[in-house]
């Protein structure tokens, strides 16, 4: 009965920290999308600096790539959703990471395009960009991981029941 | 999780159409809208202007704009020095060109020469050498 109480206490502090993170991300991709969402054609250009795609795949990438972070990001805070909406994210954490990465390695000197597409003309730092992802893609992870362990409980309060 | 998926698709497409049909946002497949400090081929065309190239060295030597200066920004104050004496005997608009559409180094090089040379006319070439080229 006494180690109940340290586990009640240690599930409810670990849903505290999921909440944050899942907060965190949510509103660097809400963030992220907006800028994005309402000048597609100066996004295009930051997708065609990566010189993976061009043209007429390059527009509609810069046209819907913002509008899935900005329903993936509120996705995360929704549960219905968010297991999906977590993937999601993660999904494209590990793309951005590989984009950033290929372009590091090709020396390509072009912003970003991460939280907008007239982001400061500061050479790319391309470490941070990557380590930033990988912290982003965890606290994905987390969500997903604790999801599937308690994929009734919706609320914070369920959380630090026992299981 | 496909049902949630499925949402989440289906969410984005109503969010692409309404940027397109609700216009939200610029067309895609538009021309993006010149930046300040920024020019088109055309307009930098009719200004007599000094014209900078900012790619690397071995793309100046292969080919560059007649008359441009290769201006290396790792070696700042070698490049600021030949474009400075060109500009005061003839003071003319410069242009800065880099080797990409995306490439944001002639943008740079331009807001650091706007500080040592604030009475200068100084542009960033929108297109990058690919304008020049095509």
């Amino acid at each position: 009965m006494a180690g109940i109480r340290p586990r009640i206490r240690s599930t409810a502090f670990s849903a505290y920290l999921i909440l944050i993170g899942r907060l965190i991300v949510s509103a660097a991709f809400i963030l992220a999308a907006l800028p994005k969402i309402q000048d597609p054609a100066a996004f295009t250009t930051s997708v065609e600096g990566y010189r993976v795609v061009t043209g007429d795949l390059a527009v509609w990438i810069a046209l819907a790539l913002p509008w899935l972070e900005l329903v993936a990001g509120f996705g995360l805070l929704i549960p219905q959703i968010r297991r999906g909406s977590a993937l999601v994210i993660a999904l494209l954490l590990i793309a951005f990471i590989i984009l950033h990465a290929s372009a590091w390695a090709r020396g390509l000197d072009i912003s970003c395009g991460c939280f907008s597409a007239h982001e400061s003309y500061k050479a790319p730092d391309y470490l941070w960009l990557i380590f930033r992802n990988l912290g982003l893609v965890t606290a994905c992870g987390c969500v997903l991981i604790r999801d599937w362990q308690y994929p009734r409980q919706r609320s914070l309060g369920e959380g630090a029941s026992t299981s | 999780m496909l049902r949630e998926l499925c949402i989440i698709l289906l969410l984005t497409v109503i969010g692409i159409a309404y940027s397109l049909v609700g216009g939200l946002s610029t067309q895609p497949g538009a021309e993006p809208e010149l930046q300040a400090g920024e020019i088109y081929l055309a307009d930098a065309q009719t200004l007599n202007a000094i014209w900078v190239d900012a790619r690397a060295l071995e793309e100046f030597e292969e080919s560059h704009l007649p008359g441009a200066l290769f201006f290396d920004e790792s070696d700042w104050d070698t490049g600021l020095l030949e474009l400075m004496n060109t500009w005061l005997i003839q003071p003319r608009p410069i242009v800065i060109y880099c080797g990409a559409e995306a490439c944001d180094t002639s943008k740079r090089i331009a807001e650091r020469l706007r500080k040592s040379l604030p009475d200068a006319e100084i542009y960033s070439l929108k297109g990058g050498s690919v304008a020049w080229q095509e």
